[in-house]
Parts: C-alpha cells; structure tokens; sequence
C-alpha cells in the first residue's frame, strides 16, 4: 500500500490551490522551541502583538514606577538631596505596581491557555511536560526584573549625572548592587507566586482576584500584625520582628535586611531572627514553583 | 450519499489477526504499530486492553463507538499518556523513550475546542508553527501555507473568535499541518459539522493523505463517512481491536448479489433458502451473499425454475459499517 493511492485523488481535485511543499530547512531543537515560548510569553506580559487595551496596565505600571527615579534626579538637580534608595526604592509604590501588574498581567500567561484548552497543542510538540510552566515562568520573571530594575537603573543614571568624582559613581554603583539583587529576589518569588495563583483559574476575573486578594490580605496583615505587637511601645519586639513573614512583600524586606540592607523598610530590623526571613523566602519560592509544576504534570491533555 | 451511522457496539466479528505481525513479502515499514497495549485508568476503566495492532502509510481510518478508545490510544502514541503495560511504536520510535521525536515527526488535531477566541488565526497558527521547531520565517510561511491549504485565505487575518465551527476546525488542522509532520493524527476531525461541513473536511483530510503524502490515521465514530476516505480501517470497541484491514479487503469479503424479481419475492426468498444461500430482504429486491462462482449459478437456476420475471441482478458491495450491525435487519436500500 503506498500513500499515493486510493480512489480518492480523482475527488479531490475541487478546490484550493497548487501542491504542497514539504519543509527541508533547519528545526529548532527542544531548548530553541523553549526560547520561543519564553520570548512570547514575554512580550505578552507587557500586551506586545495583542491590542492597545492589552498595554495600558503595563505602560501605566511602567510609567508610575519610574516615576520615583525621575524626582530623586530633579531632587539631585535642585537641592542635592538623595531622596530614593536602591535597596529599597519607594516601598509602598513598588507593593502597590507589583499587585497591579502581576494581578494584571500574569493570567495574560496563563490562564489564557488554559481557558481556551491550548495546552493540548504545547504538549504534543517536541516539549516535555514541564517545559511550558519553566518558559513562562522564566518569561514573567525577567518582565518583573524589567519593572524592578529599569527605574533602578534610571535612578543610577539620574544619581551619576550629579555626580562629582570617581569617588562619588563608585559609591552611587556600589549602592546599586544590592539594590538589583533586591529587585532580583522580588522578581522571582513575586513572579513565582503570581504564577502559580493564575495557573490555578481559566478564568482570568478569577485569577486576577485571587492573586490582588493573596498579595493585597497579606501584606495588610502583615501591617496590621507589626501595629498590634508594636503596641506595647517598644516597637521591636520579637512578635513585631516576626510581624512581616505572612507577606511575600514583608518576607522580601526582612530578606533584604538580614542580608545586611541598611535604608529603612516597613519592618522593624529582624536582627537575629532575620534568618527566618530566608527560610521563609524559600519555603515561599518552593511552594510557588512546586504548585506551579504540579499544576502542569497534571493538567488536561485532552 | 448515506447519512452516517453511529457505529455500535455489539457482537461483531473479529477478524482476522491485524494485517501481518512482521516484515515478509512487500513488507512496508508501520507507521504505527502496538501489541498487547494496556491502559487502565484509576478506577479500573481499561481504556485500552491488550490492543495489537499495525497501520500501514496512508490513510487509516480509526473507528469506534464513543468511549471505544480512540482518543487514549492516541494520547499514547504522542506520548501523552504512558501505558499500563504492552508497547506502542510511531514511525519506529518507541512512544515511552522517545516520544519528543514522535511529537517532532507528527501533527495532532485533538477533538475538543482548543482555539483561543482573541488571536487571528493567522498569529496562531505561526506561533504554533515556532512551538513545532520552526524558525521565526519558516513558521510564517508555513502557517499562511496551511491555512491555505485547509481554504482559509482572507479570514486568516480575523480573530478566531469570529470563526464557524467549520473554520475553527480548518484552523485545527492548519496548526497540526504547519510542522510538516509525516503522520498526524486526527481525532474526530468532523465532530460538530453540518453534512457539507463533514464533506468539506473529509474531502480535505483525503487530499492531504494522498495529494501531500502524510500519513493519517482519522478517529471517527461514524463509520459510514470515514470509510470514504481510508485505505485502511481499524475498529476497536472497549479497548479491544476488533478488526484491522485494508479497505477493499473490508468491502471484498462483503460482495453482495442482489436479486430483483417482477413478482414472486417471497418464492424466490424461500427457494435461496432452501438452496442454502440465506437471502436477506432489501426493499424489492434479495439481498445474496456471495460465496462462490457457485453462488450466480444457483441464483439464476433458482430464478430459472421458478419462472419468475428476473429484473435485475447485480452485484454490490456492502458498506463497511454493514459489517458491523450483522444483527442488524438490513436497510442498505435507503443508499
């Protein structure tokens, strides 16, 4: 039997076109199908190829926390003052961007995908299981790492260009490390988190509710938490130290200030409890990326 | 054209073994090939159940009643679902080691929607086109190629949540054809289609197996419409392989005399009978299966020495999904 025959190639003569071309050029392997994934799923998560609606939360995100860099560079400019760290940038703004975007911009990922049962037509190309979840995983972290440390970095250029000396760029530079690792950690756990709370609903409404509420409850709690134990005037106590650990967002700045950061946080300073900081950024992270993971080895195939 | 007919399950006959077990004469490499495959979901549902089969290139229709099967035998050989037990083996690749060079080699058109409503089909089919390993260029070319070649031109620049449930199934199948796969698989390519749609999609499944020369193997529950277009038919029922041919050997075995008289229909019936030749009832006409050379003579002399007015005697094949509703009182002369 060969693939030429049967009595159907007199029938099929009514429509369409000219003949079919078959593909001989090259094929990208497993890791290069990766790369492709993770580029689309970072445009995505700024709206790039989809309309103008899917750009208007991160243009605004965008726009609102580069803000910041631009006053601390007037403040330079008009009175020398160094109004925002790197370490911490504006703390309360940057909670405030990171919710909207990624309550925004993380179901755009995934929850898409699985509303309209896409997933079927990733898994049966020449993926494994879990490489879906680790290219948009890697796609959303890199777009919070750009939300995170572009208005560091124009926060540096703005701090340089006021600068007199070697001296003062190395300092400038030498503060600015920190303040990328910082940005770092938060794009990771944020991203992480957010993730595997839009991986859980189709429904993007869904999605977006359930991670503003997770991130927005939290880090309430938390503030509520440190006002109740601070209550008793001495503002550092070791309930009020431990206040911040039922937010991913307080985790973040006890992480920071146990690693030696000095600008002041909304935490009191963990001091020697600031370990619990760290095991609790990766309990967060493990618990973030393992629901993730389990949430594709298990989803539908059909 | 018959309208079709769910395939039921039933007592049918199983046929003989799936067509050679291994290489002999005019030996043609399987593109698919499983023996003694097993699923078993949790529960104790056997999905499958000591299954063994082997589907040569071309067109294969795979046939069943809904929950037949079909669906996890094809999850399995894409790798998607592992085996309880037994062996599968696509285009020579084992489904369990090396199932990513399966997915590399095949185009998959799952049954379900799976469309996102908000892209142009045109993004879509690219961006899956890059998801098959093509390079940025390849894939747009590609992609424009498929969905012209399912007949989808201007309206490939319209979101796909505008589509007919015709186009959104031509689009299916343009993301499973943009790889340039050598087999694919497609699961229920007709399901939700008006009878023109259902012609349209056949007549397009058709034109890729023979005109493209990708293999195919086509799930369907209605038997009547995939035998259209296979050149070899496997029918499964419970998991179980209940026969696995070429199509004209499904269709030989089944030549039919069919014996019209003026008057005496009821004489005619008894007198075949009592020549043993078991006449069925088709309308006017006996229906006489064909045994034999010996089958025409005893026809005519049976109609000869009775002395009824012969009107008509032709032979005929029965259509595939007869075979299987033997039990059933037959109804072919609505064809």
């Amino acid at each position: 039997m060969t693939t030429q025959s049967g009595p159907q190639a007199a029938r099929a003569g009514v429509i369409h076109d000219i003949g079919y071309r078959h593909y001989e050029g090259p094929r990208l392997g497993r890791a290069g199908i990766i790369r492709a994934l993770g580029w689309h799923s970072l445009r995505s998560a700024f709206g790039i190829g989809r309309g103008a609606k899917a750009k208007i939360i991160p243009v605004i995100a965008f726009v609102l926390i580069c803000l910041p860099a631009v006053v601390n560079a007037i403040s330079l400019a008009t009175h020398g003052g160094q109004v925002v760290y790197y370490d911490t940038y504006v703390f309360q703004l940057r909670v405030l961007i990171m919710i909207i975007f990624i309550a925004a911009q993380a179901p755009e990922l995934v929850s898409r995908d699985l509303r309209s049962h896409v997933l079927p037509l990733y898994f049966s190309r020449p993926l494994r299981r879990l490489d879906y979840p680790a290219a948009k995983l890697g796609a959303f972290i890199l777009a919070c790492l750009a939300l995170l440390e572009i208005p560091l970095l124009l926060l540096y250029l703005g701090s340089i260009s006021q600068a007199h000396g070697g001296a003062a760029i190395w300092a400038q530079t030498r503060a600015l490390i920190p303040g990328l690792l910082v940005g770092l950690a938060w794009a990771v756990l944020l991203a992480s988190i957010g993730l595997a709370l839009a991986s859980l609903s189709g429904r993007r409404a869904y999605a977006t509710g359930s991670i503003a509420i997770c991130f927005f409850l939290s880090w309430a709690l938390a503030g509520l938490l440190r006002g109740v134990t601070s209550e008793n005037g001495m503002g550092a106590g070791a309930g009020a130290r431990l206040s911040g650990l039922v937010s991913p967002f307080t985790v973040l700045d006890g992480l920071r200030q146990w690693l030696g950061g000095t600008s002041p946080g909304p935490l009191p300073r963990p001091g020697d409890l600031g370990v619990l900081y760290g095991v609790m950024f990766l309990l967060m992270l493990a618990a973030a990326v393992g629901g993730l993971a389990a949430r594709y080895r298990k989803a539908g195939i059909s | 054209m018959t309208a079709p007919v769910p395939l039921q399950p039933g007592p049918l006959q199983a046929g003989p073994p799936p067509g050679g077990t291994g290489p002999g004469p005019g030996f043609v490499a399987a593109v698919v090939e499983t023996s003694a495959l097993t699923k078993r979901y949790p529960g104790g549902v056997n999905a499958l159940d000591q299954l063994s089969v082997r589907v040569a290139p071309g067109i294969t229709g795979l046939v069943g009643a809904n929950g037949a099967g079909k669906s996890t035998l094809i999850k399995i050989l894409l790798g998607l679902l592992a085996p309880t037990s037994g062996h599968a083996a696509v285009l020579g690749l084992d489904c369990s080691r090396d199932a990513e060079r399966i997915r590399a080699r095949c185009g998959y058109m799952p049954e379900h929607d799976c469309l996102p409503p908000d892209v142009t089909a045109t993004e879509f089919v690219t961006h899956l086109g890059r998801m098959s390993g093509l390079p940025p260029t390849a894939a747009k070319e590609r992609a424009a190629e498929s969905l012209r070649h399912v007949g989808l031109y201007e309206e490939r620049y319209r979101q796909i949540g505008t589509y007919s449930t015709g186009m959104k199934q031509r689009v299916k199948l343009a993301q499973a054809l943009v790889g340039d796969p050598q087999l694919l698989l497609l699961d229920e390519p007709t399901i939700g289609l008006d009878p023109a749609g259902r012609a349209s999609m056949l007549d397009l499944v058709s034109r890729i197996g023979t005109e493209f020369g990708i293999s195919i193997l086509v799930s369907s529950h209605l038997l009547g419409e995939i035998e259209q277009i296979c050149d070899h038919l496997v029918a499964i029922d419970g998991g179980r392989l209940l026969r696995a041919d070429t199509m004209t050997s499904f269709t030989q075995v089944s030549q039919v005399l069919l014996v019209e008289v003026d008057e005496g229909t009821a004489l005619l019936e008894a007198e075949l009978a009592a020549r043993g030749l078991r006449p069925r009832r088709d309308e006017r006409a006996l229906l006489v299966q064909i045994g034999s050379g010996e089958t025409y003579d005893a026809v005519r002399d049976a109609v000869a020495d009775l002395g009824l007015p012969l009107n008509r005697l032709e032979q005929r094949r029965r259509r595939v999904e007869e075979l299987f509703r033997d039990d059933v009182p037959d109804r072919e002369g609505a064809a």
